[in-house]
Parts: structure tokens; C-alpha cells; sequence
């Protein structure tokens, strides 16, 4: 188990250095980031001196170092643009992301895996047929787009709920979240549905198709023969076996909603990560940039080891291999 | 009875609905959508455009622009130069920090002082550049003495913001932030910010100016154009800038939303490269020459008469701007009245570029931006069009302001196409930055890329610099405007407008040139 947790921690750490190269490069390629940052009245020598504040006079190779040394003392440096350490920076904004994510979540796995066993459960029901429509535009239809229909359906033409933005926010936890009050949850609706949408479309295909499946296999037809309830048959039996690919695809999904919500952050207006590391990346304030792929890494790599523990509580044949 | 009873029940429901939305949104509250917000709650850090917007409702300026950009007093009540190299300015009395402490010369000179220690990429120091040192005289004269005769010096301190000397030298970004520092004497005390998110400030009753009608005002950052149009018409901002042109025409036939136009001081150039050489050759024919066709007065000639304005204006830019014949607008300080607009003639184009020895015209690249301006990069494809019908195959590249400066700064360029903003209402900005040769000594033609040079034109800005006199230097740089646009340095394009847009009947919004919009300059309607 250890050991397991230490593999994955040596594959975090390869991943981050990786990826911290490719920035630089990156950056590097594009030009000097004082180019961007610079006020287009400034003269040749305030320029220079920035270029030596700032040390993008020096080679690439040792910019990099001297990034990696304060990386190794737990400096992840200070944003080029607000002048604040990244990592204060970026965690401001991951609540509003995080609790963003985990209603876009939710709302896809309470409705999207009810509703696609039903559509494998009776497949040629016309309900079914209707669940597997909507599916389709859930994930064929682009998420700006779905974005901007429900801003004019909901916020325009109705007035129901508000056109974006984050509302008052509470302090739950630690941590400033909106869904304390109603009017922090009527700001949350919208975006959380809109970024719901594809994952939904997913998860219902997902549990279809386990379904659709699972139902012909022998231990369904034994346990029916047994005597078991159809509810009961569909609630353990069946969910349990269909749960192995849905987790994986949670697991991977959870990660990539909460990296690169920005398309729903943008039309919704969310002040969330997302809409951070996009306007980092005009400026090219690269510490931003780094330190936010550094986060990502590490979220999928953790967001990965709890799936594959979840696998070993659902599947005990897992488990046994792992022992052995 | 019935009826009634039925009534109440709606209004009860309509009620219930308008505390769940409106939460504590009252009648004198002030809610904006605005595409840009500061970086800082600190004044000096940046010169960002929308860093100045939002902070002047917090902290006043030493002098201040009126929607024209031309000066007024702000916390100077006057400003004399006392001899070649000092200005004189007069402190206003009586005038009142956030925290009750009245307002000395010593806190401007403090400001001044405080700049380079705490500015940043986007430095402050281009507006004290020109500044030797200061000198307290009395509680309410400050002395500024220049490196240089420095005539332009009061247009700099349009953006010298005034902050206490009691913060003290060590206040940095966080202090500001977290409102500790941001204490200033505007029309606003600072409430709350974070960065990209919302402003939130509270009307200041001491304030020295005009009393305000706005007891809050939220400044709210919405860079997406969509979702600040939905945010105005589903009532959550009451006023949004920059709407863009496609939104423009529905809005006009909007009942429930009023429009109001502006000129900007944002003109689109086409700059041509006039070095000796091009980083990528022209091709005439498919092959690649050795010659700078560019070089060639008629050739840039010919380049400006394919060009039709008012085709640009009313069908690209929507009927958003106005055709450009200078850098700048003409009623600006050192603007030419005397350049007449540019005409449109592609026959004599063909035939000049015949003269210049290229019937069949020549290939060429052309970049542009196509995120920094509204309609840079429309512009920018309809320009290679209209070239195309003189015979030039000009190959439009529109890219993102990311890729596009570096390049440029790089020199990467043969003929490019950005906007330029007289942002301080003067020529010698805009025309010593743009068409002065490049020389990193005397701080002039930092934005020459192009390599022009031309020795008359850089005697009269120099000299422009120099002299005191505003009426003698303003004949200066008209000079200076009409030599250069004739010389065809840069060929100015078209002038760009902006709109904003607000709830109808709640406000008037004061059509300024810089853009801004300003919680005390808007005034209810009611």
C-alpha cells in the first residue's frame, strides 16, 4: 500500500518537472513576457531595467534553476502581474472552482446513472429513447453555446435566476463558499447545470451500455430466480457491477472539471481557477502558469489514487489480486 | 374581494422573488459591468488602463482630464512654471483623506517619491520620468524640479495619484489589497476587492468635490462581451462599457436600454517598414526581391489611396468610428487642423505603383491584433482586400496581442496594423514615441520599429520638448503632425468609438474620450 503511494508520488514529481520545463519553453518561445506586460509608452531603458528585475536577461537553463531552487524551499514565486505569491493566489479562487465542480458533479451523477440504468433496464421504452436523445446533446452540443441559451432562457427572458457571477459567500469550512444562502445557490445554478451537461450525457451512456449488459448475464437471471425484487436486483447486483467504469470516468472527468472549467467560468463569469490561468496566459505571467499545471498534476495524480482504492472496495477480485 | 386577494398573493410571490434576487441591492447603489479592472488596489503599481479607471473613484490625481483630455485642476488647484526647469504647483486646502488626515504638499511629494520604489512591469515611471526632485515649500506649494525643460509635465500628472504619507515607504500590493493602505480623497472609500473580482466602495462624505449621489458603487469585471450584455439585460449591472458593435443595433431598437456614444482616442495605424532592408522580402512575380518597395514615397502613397475609409467605418466598424487623416484627433494639443482627409482612388494607386516600377503590384505580409481593439482584426482583412483591387497581394495575418508584441518588438514586421491611444490629449506622446527616430538616449521613437527618420520632423519635436510656451509648441508639433502624415510615417486608418449601455431612464453616462466610466461623473436621471 506504501509502497503503491510512493510509486505514484515518484510518477507526480516526473510529471511536474516535465511540465514546469515545457512552460518555460513554451513562455521562452512566444518572446519576452515584458513585451506583453510592458507599457507601450515606456522607454529602451526601462525596459532593460524590468528585463534585469525581472532576470529574463539571463539564459534560459538558469531561470529554470532558479526557479527549481525557491520550487525546492517551497517558493513557488510571486505573480508577475499582481505582484502576490501564486500559490495564495490560485487558492483564492479554488473554492469558487471546487464547489463549482463538485455541483456540476453531482447534479451529472444523481441524475446521469438513475436515469441511463433505466434506459438499459428497458431499452425500448420511448422514456428510454428520449433519455438517449438528451444524452446526445449533452455531449454534442458546445458548452458556450448551451451557456449562452440558458443566460437568455433563464437570466434574460424569465429574469428566475441570475446571468452569472458568483453571489454572497459564507464562510463554510475554512473556505468561502456561495452555497451557504439562496442567493449564493441561485448564482450557482446555472453554471453547475451547464457544466453538468456533458458529464451527464457521459454517465448515461456509461450506465446504459453496463447495464444493457450486466442484465443478460447469468447472476441477474439467479437472482431473479431467487426470488429477489427487481429493485434489489437492479440496486446491488447491477450497480455494483457497472460501477468499475463509471468511477474510472468520474475519477478522470472530476479531475478535468475542476482543471479546465474555464469555457463555463468565461460565459457564466465565475471567479473561479479557470478564468485565472486564461488570463495568465495572455500576459504570459508565468509563475501563474507553472504553479497552476503544477496543481493540476497533482490533482489528477490524487484523484487517481482514490479511484483505484475505490476499485478495491468495489470489486474484492481487485483487492485479492493486489495482495497477492 | 377575490381579485384582490389574488393580487396580494402576486405581490407577495413578486416579493419574495425580488428579496431572493436583489438580496441588499438599494436604489442609490451603483452596480457597473466593466470588460477590465485593476491589478492592484494600488495606485502607483500599474498603468494599466483599467487600473486607473477604477482607482481614480478611490484616490484623486494632482491634475485631472476632462472628457476631452484636456486639463483641469484636480488636487493642484494651479500649476506655473516658475523657471525653465521647475514647475510651481498649488495644493488644494482643505481637502480630506479616508482617514480623517487633511492633505499637505508632503503627501504629494511622497507619491512622487513612492513610485519607482513600488511600481511594476507596467511601471509608473513613464509619468516622473521627467522628474529631477521635489521640494516642499509650504504646507500647500510643492516645487517640481525637472530634469529638463519639461513642458508636458502637468499632462503627466493626470495619472499621479495622491496617497498619505502616513502608510509609510514599506506599503506594497497586499496592504492596498486587504484595504489597510488604500486610503486616498476621492468621491470613494475603498470597501473590498479581489483580483478579477468585484470592486465594492462606499460614497466618502467628506469628500472636497461635488457632493455624490451614488451611496455605493460595485464595479463588476466581465470581460466577456456576451456575458456583460446578459448580465445588463437580466438587471444584475445597471451600465456596461464597451458593447460591441454587433450588439449595438439591437440595443438601439431596446426600449428597456439606453446607448450612449463616445469618440475615442484610439486610432488604428498601418505602420510600413522604411528599413533598408525587410525581415521577409516583397515577392513580385512569386520571387523574392532585394529592394524595399515601402521605402518609396508612392508606393506609400499608393498604399493610402486603395484605402476607403468610409467603407471601413460603415460597414466593418458598423458605423462605429470615423475616417482618421492623423494620429491623434485633431483638436488635441499640437493636432493638425490643416491636413485634409484622406481621399480614396484606386486608379491613381495603380498608377503610382506603376510609376514606382511596379505594375503588377508585389507580395507582402501584414500583421495585425486581433484581441486588443474592437474590429482590429476585421479591419485588418478588409485592408488586404481593398489593396488587393490595386494590385498588391497583401497576406493578412490577424493574431493575438500574446504573439503579436513581442514580434514587433522584435522588429519580426514589414507592415503591420495596431492601435495607438493619445491618452495624454498631446502630440508630443504620440508623435516622439511613434515617428521621432529611435534613440534609447534621449528617450525618443521608443516605438519606432518602422525606421523612419526624418531630420526635419525630429527638430521640431525636439525642439517641440523644449519650449515652455504653449502656444509656440503647439505650433510646433502641428508642424511636426503635418510634415510626418504627409511623409506617410504611418498611415492612420480609421478613429474608433465606443458605446456604453444602461438600464433606460436610470442615468446620463458623460461620453469620454479615454473611455473611462466613472461612478461620479454619471448622474441619475430621476
Amino acid at each position: 500500500m506504501i509502497g503503491f503511494f510512493i510509486q505514484r508520488l515518484l510518477q507526480a514529481v516526473l510529471v511536474v518537472v516535465a511540465m514546469s520545463m515545457l512552460v518555460f519553453v513554451g513562455v521562452y518561445a512566444i518572446g519576452n513576457p515584458i513585451d506583453v506586460m510592458i507599457d507601450p509608452a515606456s522607454s529602451q531603458a526601462l525596459r532593460e531595467s524590468l528585463i534585469q528585475r525581472y532576470g529574463f536577461d539571463r539564459p534560459l537553463y538558469a531561470q529554470y534553476f532558479i526557479f527549481m531552487g525557491n520550487l525546492l524551499h517551497g517558493d513557488m514565486g510571486e505573480s508577475f502581474i499582481y505582484r502576490l505569491p501564486v500559490f495564495g493566489l490560485i487558492f483564492s479562487r479554488l473554492p469558487a472552482t471546487l464547489e463549482l465542480a463538485i455541483s456540476a458533479m453531482l447534479i451529472a451523477t444523481l441524475l446521469g446513472i438513475p436515469l441511463g440504468i433505466w434506459a438499459g433496464y428497458k431499452p425500448d421504452a420511448v422514456s428510454s429513447k428520449v433519455i438517449m436523445g438528451v444524452s446526445v446533446l449533452g455531449f454534442s452540443v458546445p458548452t458556450f453555446w448551451v451557456g449562452l441559451l440558458l443566460i437568455m432562457g433563464f437570466a434574460v427572458e424569465l429574469r428566475w435566476l441570475p446571468s452569472g457571477g458568483r453571489g454572497p459567500v459564507t464562510e463554510l469550512l475554512g473556505m468561502k463558499l456561495s452555497i451557504g444562502s439562496w442567493e449564493g445557490l441561485s448564482h450557482l445554478v446555472l453554471p453547475a447545470f451547464n457544466l453538468a451537461l456533458f458529464k451527464l450525457g457521459l454517465l448515461i451512456r456509461l450506465a446504459r451500455a453496463g447495464t444493457v449488459e450486466v442484465m443478460s448475464s447469468d447472476y441477474v437471471r439467479f437472482a431473479r430466480a431467487q426470488g429477489l425484487s427487481e429493485s434489489k436486483v437492479l440496486g446491488l447486483h447491477v450497480l455494483k457491477n457497472i460501477s468499475i467504469p463509471i468511477v474510472t470516468v468520474f475519477g478522470l472527468e472530476f479531475g478535468s472539471t475542476l482543471a479546465f472549467a474555464v469555457v463555463t467560468e468565461t460565459v457564466f463569469n465565475w471567479p473561479g481557477m479557470g478564468k485565472l490561468i486564461i488570463d495568465s496566459i495572455t500576459v504570459l505571467d508565468r509563475p501563474v502558469m507553472v504553479a497552476y499545471l503544477v496543481l493540476v498534476v497533482v490533482l489528477f495524480v490524487l484523484i487517481n489514487f482514490v479511484v483505484d482504492l475505490i476499485y478495491g472496495q468495489l470489486d474484492p477480485r481487485i483487492r485479492i489480486k493486489a495482495a497477492q | 374581494m377575490k381579485p384582490i386577494v389574488k393580487q396580494s398573493k402576486h405581490l407577495a410571490l413578486a416579493g419574495l422573488i425580488a428579496a431572493m434576487l436583489g438580496g441588499t441591492v438599494s436604489a442609490q447603489t451603483l452596480t457597473m459591468g466593466v470588460r477590465a479592472g485593476p491589478d492592484s488596489m494600488d495606485p502607483h503599481w500599474s498603468t494599466l488602463g483599467g487600473q486607473a479607471e477604477a482607482l481614480r473613484h478611490v484616490f484623486d490625481t494632482v491634475v485631472m482630464a476632462d472628457d476631452k483630455l484636456q486639463l483641469k485642476p484636480g488636487l493642484a488647484v494651479s500649476w506655473k512654471p516658475v523657471d525653465e526647469t521647475t514647475w510651481e504647483f498649488k495644493i488644494r486646502q482643505g481637502v480630506k483623506f479616508h482617514d480623517g488626515a487633511e492633505l499637505t504638499a508632503e503627501d504629494v511629494k511622497f507619491s512622487i517619491d513612492r513610485i519607482p520604489v513600488v511600481t511594476g512591469p507596467m511601471s509608473m515611471t513613464i509619468y516622473t520620468k521627467q522628474v529631477r526632485d521635489t521640494r516642499v515649500v509650504d504646507k500647500y506649494t510643492l516645487h517640481v524640479r525637472t530634469k529638463a525643460a519639461a513642458p508636458t509635465l502637468p499632462n503627466d500628472f493626470i495619472r499621479l495619484f495622491v496617497v498619505p504619507k502616513s502608510i509609510g515607504m514599506e506599503a506594497r500590493n497586499e496592504q492596498f489589497n486587504s484595504g489597510k493602505a488604500a486610503i486616498g480623497t476621492g468621491p470613494y472609500r475603498f470597501v473590498s476587492w479581489a483580483p478579477k473580482g468585484d470592486m465594492v466602495m462606499k460614497r466618502f462624505d467628506g469628500y472636497w468635490g461635488e457632493k455624490q449621489h451614488w451611496e455605493q458603487v460595485i464595479r463588476k469585471e466581465i470581460p466577456s462581451d456576451p456575458a456583460r450584455m446578459a448580465a445588463l439585460k437580466s438587471g444584475q449591472v445597471d451600465l456596461v462599457n464597451y458593447v460591441p458593435a454587433t450588439d449595438y443595433a439591437s440595443l438601439q431598437r431596446d426600449k428597456s436600454v439606453d446607448t450612449f456614444i463616445a469618440d475615442t482616442v484610439y486610432i488604428l495605424n498601418i505602420t510600413p517598414n522604411v528599413k533598408e532592408t525587410l525581415p521577409k522580402p516583397v515577392k513580385v512575380d512569386g520571387k523574392e526581391i532585394a529592394a524595399n518597395p515601402l521605402r518609396d514615397a508612392r508606393v506609400r502613397e499608393a498604399m493610402d489611396l486603395a484605402i476607403d475609409r468610409r467603407t471601413l467605418v460603415r460597414i466593418v466598424l458598423e458605423g462605429l468610428g470615423r475616417p482618421a487623416n492623423q494620429l491623434m484627433p485633431a483638436n488635441f494639443f499640437g493636432g493638425s487642423k490643416n491636413l485634409p482627409e484622406r481621399p480614396f482612388d484606386v486608379n491613381k494607386a495603380k498608377q503610382l505603383l506603376t510609376e514606382a516600377g511596379y505594375p503588377k503590384g508585389f507580395e507582402i505580409d501584414f500583421f495585425c491584433t486581433n484581441n486588443r481593439l474592437p474590429g482590429d482584426s476585421a479591419v485588418c482583412e478588409a485592408l488586404s482586400q481593398m489593396w488587393a483591387r490595386a494590385g498588391l497581394k497583401v497576406n493578412a495575418n490577424a493574431l493575438n496581442g500574446t504573439v503579436f508584441f513581442p514580434a514587433q518588438q522584435k522588429g519580426e514586421y514589414s507592415l503591420w496594423m495596431s492601435g495607438w491611444g493619445t491618452l495624454t490629449g498631446e502630440a508630443s506622446y504620440t508623435y516622439g514615441s511613434l515617428v521621432h527616430t529611435a534613440d534609447a538616449t534621449m528617450g525618443l521613437g521608443a516605438f519606432n520599429k518602422q525606421g523612419y527618420s526624418n531630420p526635419a520632423v525630429d527638430k521640431l519635436l525636439e525642439e517641440g520638448s523644449r519650449t515652455m510656451d504653449d502656444n509656440k509648441r503647439r505650433a510646433l508639433f502641428e508642424k511636426a503632425s503635418e510634415l510626418s502624415m504627409t511623409d506617410r510615417a504611418l498611415i492612420p486608418t480609421v478613429q474608433l468609438q465606443t458605446i456604453w449601455a444602461s438600464k433606460a431612464g436610470m442615468m446620463t453616462i458623460p461620453a469620454r474620450m479615454d473611455q473611462e466610466t466613472l461612478a461620479y461623473e454619471i448622474k441619475p436621471k430621476r
